[in-house]
């Protein structure tokens, strides 16, 4: 536990050094506000003929949050143990009295928990700046899906994005080559939402198999680092 | 006794009896096609200070980085601290010090950040921290470096914060890679001296190197790697540690009454006249040359005595480390 504990701490003390934590203020602020100036952008164009309600506002803004944080969950997660496997600097933490596991465990603890909790805080304000710039009209038609179902699949998709980024990052042991894995399974995944949305087959089936297949993939990111042989 | 990389002895050298610090049983390693380790067996007990010499490509870091549990045997069984270095890797590691290759940093980070969490991931207490690292720190003789970016250090000052980092925890056993790389002759001069103010607290020293004068400064027992096979396991400064080992050997003599060469020639056993060189010094001192074992060698003095020579001295020489280098390993390569 102490171990893992130490590792989440280095991880943090490198986000503080290479003042890589500042990142994660990209989404906090700029999904609300770009959310915010997108919303009042529509709602001029609106007097034009363009009808923007409260749920189709929520989408958009959840989209414009979701795609910040899919953005730094990405570079978190590739720069986590891609950077010290491609800088070599592994020989040092691999050969300290610590389980691989704990290596991994503690350094993905934070990349995870803090990308997904970031965007948590950050998606939930996206809810009472909809509603103060675009309120809720009775006569609103329903949204293309409930804004909450996306909310909750964008969670899954960062979970997904910076599982599969971590693991290619241990394969490729390279911080560059996983950032690129990482936005190409990005990029298939919003393809494959993006044709299920147009065909209206789009369910909570799909987060579930973003989770069920990233969890895979960090099963297969552990142990691939357990036995990787510098 | 040297049979197919197998290197067996029973007693240390200079007279270090400790536990078994850590220990090799037909350990191979193989990259794809290239055989890095070949069987490699030999142990190192507690207190013990040994060179690990060979080429490039000998598979010296190879049996580095499988002791520190970077990475794993094809075959064979390590032992370090009585566990198994990839199975029980926090008690296998725990009273280790290790500096394998030139590990990359992190430019951005201090040195200090970096000891640090070596203490942590070592258990060392949060208030022993401050001692332990400044300990390391002053050591390594790098208390202002420490406070800076790693990215901002020269190589020799990268060098000493590594091994500070190493020293972290006051470790038993130090497993090191050419620890004198990249430093000027005044700071390897220091470290040799660290090193053997170390082993003489105690602590188990594997020192893997190129650098002869690393092991004759600071080792008791040197071993020869060539092809990831062991070739030798001598003492520093006595040779041969197996009595049984086939060597070129030479054996210095000396008579009480004048001796000349066909004397010397005559008093040796007939079957081994052609096999001993005889070479004639001053001061009735003669020397002999050949290729054997310590029997044999008592053997040759034994039948100068019997043909009623008066030998009053017969010691032999050890060649010294660099000639013992060239004949374990030779001037090639390692495949």
């Amino acid at each position: 536990m102490s171990a893992l504990v130490a590792n989440a701490r280095w991880e943090l003390l490198r986000w503080v050094r290479s003042r890589r934590i500042f990142l994660l203020v990209i989404p906090l602020l700029a999904g609300p506000i770009g959310s915010a100036i997108a919303f009042l952008y529509f709602r001029h164009v609106q007097a034009n003929g363009t009808v923007l309600t409260n749920g189709t506002a929520l989408l958009l803004g959840l989209f414009v949050t979701g795609g910040l944080s899919a953005m730094v969950t990405l570079d978190l997660a590739a720069l986590s143990e891609g950077e010290e496997l491609s800088r070599r600097s592994h020989l040092l933490s691999l050969s300290l009295p610590q389980s691989r596991a704990e290596v991994l465990g503690g350094r993905l603890l934070l990349v995870l928990g803090s990308t997904l909790a970031i965007f948590a805080v950050a998606g939930a304000l996206v809810w009472p700046i909809a509603s103060l710039v675009v309120p809720v009209q009775p006569t609103d038609p329903a949204a293309l899906f409930p804004p909450f179902h996306l909310y909750e699949g964008i969670l899954a998709l960062l979970f997904f994005l910076g599982a599969s980024t971590v693991t290619a990052s241990i394969i490729t042991r390279s911080a560059s080559e996983a950032l690129v894995a990482g936005v190409l399974a990005g990029v298939v995944t919003a393809s494959a939402a993006g044709y299920l949305t147009y065909l209206h087959q789009i369910t909570m089936v799909f987060p579930a198999v973003l989770l069920v297949v990233g969890a895979v993939a960090l099963g297969w990111a552990f142990t691939r680092f357990e036995a990787l042989d510098t | 006794m040297i049979s197919g990389g197998v290197i067996s002895r029973t007693d240390p050298p200079g007279g270090v009896a400790g536990a078994e610090a850590f220990a090799l049983e037909g350990v191979s390693k193989r990259y794809g096609d290239v055989q890095a380790l070949n069987e490699v067996t030999f142990s190192v007990r507690e207190g013990e200070a040994v060179g690990y010499l060979g080429p490039n490509g000998a598979g010296k870091t190879t049996t580095l980085k499988l002791l520190s549990g970077l990475s794993r045997p094809t075959a064979g069984h390590l032992r370090l601290s009585g566990s198994d270095p990839i199975l029980e890797r926090r008690k296998a590691l725990s009273s280790v010090g290790v500096l394998v290759e030139t590990p990359g940093t992190l430019p951005y980070l201090k040195g200090s950040d970096l000891l640090e969490h070596i203490a942590r991931v070592k258990g060392i207490p949060a208030k022993e921290v401050p001692t332990a690292l400044s300990r390391a720190v002053g050591l390594m003789d790098v208390r202002e470096a420490v406070d800076r970016p790693m990215g901002g250090l020269s190589t020799g000052q990268l060098r000493r914060v590594l091994l500070a980092g190493a020293l972290m925890g006051d470790p038993h056993v130090l497993v090191l890679d050419e620890p004198t790389m990249g430093l000027d002759p005044a700071a390897r001069a220091d470290l040799r001296a660290v090193l053997r103010a170390l082993r003489k607290e105690g602590r188990t020293i594997f020192l893997s190197t190129h650098l002869l004068e690393d092991v004759e400064a600071v080792c008791g027992r040197v071993l020869f790697l060539r092809g990831g096979r062991l070739q030798g396991d001598e003492s520093v400064t006595h040779g041969a540690l197996d009595p049984s080992a086939v060597l070129p050997r030479v054996l210095r003599c000396r008579s009480v009454q004048p001796v000349d060469l066909s004397r010397v020639q005559g008093a040796l056993p007939p079957c081994t006249v052609m096999e001993v060189d005889v070479e004639m010094l001053p001061d009735q001192t003669f020397r002999l040359r050949f290729r054997g074992d310590e029997p044999r060698q008592a053997e040759l003095v034994e039948s100068l005595v019997r043909a009623g020579l008066h030998i009053s001295r017969a010691e032999p020489e050890v060649p010294d480390l660099a000639s013992r280098y060239l004949r374990y390993v030779g001037r090639e390569e390692a495949t």
